[in-house]
């Protein structure tokens, strides 16, 4: 006897979406309205703070703080420069990188999601800031101008390295100012500041340690028992405590252990040595994990071809663990950028610091009933975010396009 | 080959391309460099630290603190040395993290199930919640909800909202009601060990009869069940005999509104220093009549302005006779045309003018038209009768009620407030006044309590008194630190979950389990292997990342170090006792890693 059945429930179009994916159930069919009302009115009560009740104005007058703190505003075309010259690079190594196979997907996400903020900041700039106007602009034409070189010539993908390189050392000495009587005016590094600052932190910070952390791993998986032991003791110390704790011991101990008088070690230098030591002990866990996922016929075929052992390992080993780890090490850059907002222990000012003591006391700030904390965290958080989220999203396709290489 | 190899064993390598020796050597010479490094590093540091006259030892722990700490879960005193407060520091540490861990691993799993749900808009929310909290620093999280939120959204403690069950919460806090050891505790004590002993006897029993009878059944159950019943009996038999230690008594006086609760060993009452305080004593304190003022003021609260406002010290309307109670104008003449809006009776209210004259208030009448703002500096007198508050007094055996002044026959308005005898000696010697004095007819019970003594919190003057109190700061750390830490369990949850085996579930439907029982009795269990090696690992980053507590102003080991540090100038001890204190969590939390991922690992094979 034939039961006729019901017609199965169709899965395409609109109303077969919304049934397979909100009222799949009765109790789904509940969760999807109470949770769907729920999410609406919690979606518009924050639309409406955003744009009628917060008093961004304080944010708006402060943008110059927040950016670069206290340097110098004349001398502003230099931290921009700084940009540009970076965008440039940046720029350049995406057009090289159309002539790759893959086209550059990653690099080439990251380049727009950046060349867009500065696209929006000249923008800004033409309307609302006299003083940087043009060197937005020209930010923005550097920018373009670097994106076509790459396009044209594909064969600057070999001095991309050296460009990088060119690019952050110029960019230091650029911020810096060379000597008191040369041609740049010297920039203490007191007045440094601002999301500036913490670029710096982020950037000095994850390169340095990168080469110390290598090291590090090395020596940890090396058959030298004092080598070994030491890097173990100093990876799992360091690893041991929180950064905070390492910024602060910095800050007390680096004078004490140069033996000079702390007014004459500036509280960037100790920073950085917290920030570059904690970082280091981490790179050197993920560069460890690299290192054992390469299998070890590598190596022993890397011997049997006569290689010497430093040979194996550079030529061999690193380039293939490296590899490997390149996700988690931009995980750990991401990790880095959230926890420079930790240096105002050592008393400097960086983005987070200046949102959070200097804009909320201001005078003007002072008068808006209930303070201006909540816009000003908001806006931290959506700055912060906009920077970590477009690195997260780069290591997850970096994941995605390792993974199916290897297969 | 052969003769190659012996040609070369027969003729001795030099020592320099010997692979063993330059190992030797390389490790003598890498040994020599970090013992010079370590040298340099000892002269410097203690040529700086004996220039600078800094103390290099341990001996300041013992010296007097002086460091105010505002949660304190053992007691401590301004008075007590460094030790003692670094101590609570640890302490304070431990408790943000446990409680932290539970309740991050609660929500992590829940937003990690989210995830996976089949239901798009929860999967959306619970996508959108981690990628927003992972990729913002914990640090402006911190502040979101400790500055942005806690301190500015709630009410002032003032006017706190009160939930079911006495629960305050203000941007002071939140206060609960909360169990402490009562005066027959010590009674109870036996019968505790005997249902402990009992549950894990009876449990033992319980699980080689199982595993004999080969039935499924849970060796807990009845062990369980026989500790809870023992330990009830005990309670009851505790409480039945209960009676206060000889000689308890109490200071208590309602003219200051404070006192403490005490055994009087040498009867002479007053409460001398070698003289025991007796913490979470219950007692009930009446007032028959007594009076309360204060001023109407405009205050900011909850990010506006509220108008004309006045807050009496909160007192409920079931400790009171809610009939005789009233709240006037102390100067009629002041308050002309102006009338009183009770919005929590007897307490908390506004004043008002009523503009349309029908008699009740409408929004916007609490302000004055020609200034603009509300009513402010009016003062108000609020007549209190049968007034009565169960009280159980805190750890150092406190207790405080409002702080009444007696009823006061022909006084002027002015002498009202100056009337309060809490000046510095607390003496109620009003001379000033020249109406007749009345005394306050007050009284206090102290009462004996069962092993357990549910004590509720009650807001006398401007702060919490008794329950539990959860500072704005411990909340907001708590708050940020299970959101962030969730974020990232919540992903840990996702892939371990993703990582059983599709057949699992396939085949758990085939038995017929529901899908209910598919996950909790077959897929997470498998789950929890993957996932509880990385989530340990979280637990540990929470516990560290607690140390963010300055920025909440929490009084946490390293917000605590950091004072010490900079009050002693020890940097040196301050920062070995630090790390030391760290690396001790970190190699706990490694140790269990390591018991978990033995006990973890599939069995067999």
């Amino acid at each position: 006897m034939a039961v006729s059945r019901k017609p199965p429930v169709g899965t395409s179009g609109v109303l077969g979406w919304l049934k397979t994916n909100l009222f799949s159930s009765v109790v789904n069919s509940i969760i999807s309205v109470v949770v769907g009302v729920f999410a609406i009115w919690v979606i518009f009560g924050l639309i409406n703070w955003v744009l009628f009740s917060a008093h961004w104005m304080q944010i708006w007058v402060n943008l110059q703080l927040l950016a670069v703190y206290r340097y110098p505003g004349d001398l502003l075309w230099r931290p921009l420069t700084v940009v540009a010259m970076i965008m440039f690079v940046l720029g350049v190594s995406t057009g090289v990188a159309r002539h790759n196979e893959n086209g550059g997907e990653i690099i080439r996400g990251v380049f727009w999601s950046f060349s867009g903020l500065v696209f929006l900041l000249t923008l800004i700039a033409l309307f609302n800031w006299q003083a940087v106007r043009w060197l937005w602009v020209m930010v923005s034409g550097v920018t373009l101008v670097g994106y076509g070189l790459g396009t044209a010539f594909p064969a600057l993908n070999k001095t991309l390295a050296w460009l990088w390189g060119a690019a952050l050392l110029l960019g230091v000495v650029l911020l810096s100012g060379f000597t008191e009587q040369g041609p740049l005016e010297v920039v203490s590094t007191r007045d440094w500041g601002g999301f500036m600052l913490t670029l710096i932190l982020s950037a000095v910070g994850i390169v340095v340690s990168f080469p110390l952390g290598i090291a590090l791993a090395l020596g940890r998986r090396s058959k030298l028992p004092a080598i070994k032991y030491f890097c173990i003791a100093f990876i799992e110390i360091v690893r041991g405590a929180p950064l905070i704790s390492w910024l602060f011991i910095a800050s007390l101990m680096v004078p004490l252990i140069l033996n000079i008088s702390p007014d004459r070690l500036p509280a960037l230098m100790r920073a950085l040595v917290a920030i570059t030591l904690f970082s280091s002990a981490y790179m050197a866990e993920n560069v460890r994990g690299g290192l054992q996922a390469v299998p070890k016929g590598q190596s022993e075929a890397a011997r049997a071809l006569g290689l010497s052992g430093w040979q194996t390992t550079r030529l061999i080993v690193l380039p293939q663990a490296l590899k490997a780890v390149i996700p988690a090490i931009v995980g750990q850059a991401i990790g880095l950028f959230k926890d420079t907002s930790l240096v105002f222990i050592v008393g400097l000012l960086d983005f987070f610091d200046i949102g959070r003591r200097v804009i909320p006391n201001q005078e003007a700030s002072l008068q808006v009933t209930g303070g201006i904390v909540l816009e000003v965290s908001l806006f931290m958080a959506v700055v912060y975010f906009f920077f970590a989220y477009r690195m997260s999203v780069a290591s997850r396709q970096l994941e995605k396009q390792l993974g199916v290489g290897e297969r | 080959m052969a003769s190659h190899q012996s040609h070369s064993s027969s003729e001795r390598i030099p020592f320099y391309r010997n692979v063993k020796m330059i190992g030797i050597i390389a490790q003598i010479i890498f040994a020599i460099l970090v013992l010079v490094a370590i040298i340099i590093i000892y002269l410097n540091v203690s040529s700086a630290l004996s220039r600078s006259n800094l103390p290099a030892d341990f001996s300041f722990l013992d010296d007097r603190a002086g460091i105010p700490i505002a949660e304190t879960p053992i007691r401590y005193t301004t008075n007590d040395p460094y030790w003692k407060a670094l101590f609570i520091g640890f302490l304070n540490t431990l408790k943000v993290a446990l409680i932290g861990v539970v309740l991050a691993s609660l929500l992590g799993i829940v937003v990690g199930v989210m995830r996976l749900s089949t239901n798009w808009l929860l999967r959306q929310i619970a996508n959108v919640y981690i990628e927003l909290i992972r990729n913002t620093p914990l640090a402006v999280q911190i502040i979101f909800w400790f500055t942005a939120v806690l301190t500015t959204v709630p009410p002032n403690i003032t006017n706190p909202i009160v939930l079911p069950g006495r629960i305050y919460l203000s941007n002071r806090g939140l206060a609960l009601p909360w169990l402490y050891t009562g005066t027959s505790f010590r009674a109870w004590i036996p019968w505790l060990i005997v249902a402990v002993i009992a549950l894990i006897i009876i449990a033992y029993i319980r699980q080689r009869q199982i595993i004999k009878s080969d039935r499924p059944g849970n060796p807990w159950t009845y062990a369980l069940l026989s500790a809870v019943l023992i330990a009830g009996t005990g309670f009851f038999v505790a409480s039945s005999n209960t009676r206060l230690a000889e000689n308890t008594t109490s200071d208590f006086r309602a003219d200051r509104g404070r006192g403490s609760v005490y055994i009087d060993a040498n009867q002479n009452n007053q409460l001398d220093n070698n003289e025991k305080i007796v913490p979470y004593a219950l007692t009930i304190v009446t007032v028959e009549d007594g009076t309360l003022t204060t001023t109407s003021q405009n205050l900011t609260e909850s990010r506006r302005v509220v108008n004309g406002t006045f807050r009496f010290p909160l007192i409920e309307k079931s400790e009171i006779d809610v009939e005789n109670t009233t709240v006037e104008f102390v100067d009629p003449d002041q308050a002309e045309g102006l009338a009183i809006h009770h919005t929590n009776f007897p307490s908390i209210g506004l004043i008002y003018k009523d503009q349309n004259g029908d008699g009740t208030y409408n929004r916007g009448e609490e302000i004055n038209p020609e200034t603009g703002r509300g009513y402010s500096g009016i003062q108000l007198i609020m007549t209190v009768k049968n007034f009565e508050r169960r009280i159980v007094a805190d750890r150092d055996g406190q207790i405080r009620i409002p702080r009444f002044d007696p009823i006061q026959q022909a006084t002027t308005s002015s002498s009202a407030p100056a009337a309060n005898p809490n000046n510095l000696f607390g003496s109620p010697t009003n001379s000033s006044s020249d109406a007749e004095e009345a005394e306050l007819e007050a009284s206090i019970a102290l009462l004996p309590s069962r092993p357990l003594v549910l004590s509720t919190p009650s807001l006398p003057i401007s702060n919490y008194e008794g329950g539990v109190r959860l500072t704005t700061s411990y909340l907001a750390l708590l708050l940020a630190l299970v959101v962030y830490t969730a974020s990232f369990i919540a992903e840990i949850v996702r892939g371990g979950i993703q990582a059983v085996s599709k057949g699992q579930t396939e085949a758990a439907k085939a038995l017929g389990l529901s899908g209910y029982q598919t996950f909790t009795l077959i897929v997470f269990p498998q789950a929890l292997r993957i996932i509880l090696p990385p989530m340990i690992s979280q637990y540990l980053n929470l516990t560290k990342n607690s140390s963010l507590g300055p920025l909440a102003g929490y009084g946490e080991l390293f917000a605590i170090s950091v004072i010490v540090a900079n009050q002693t100038g020890a940097s040196v001890p301050v920062i070995v006792m630090l790390i030391v204190a760290y690396l001790l969590i970190s190699l706990t939390f490694a140790f269990v890693l390591n018991i978990v991922n033995d006990r973890m690992a599939i069995v067999g094979r």
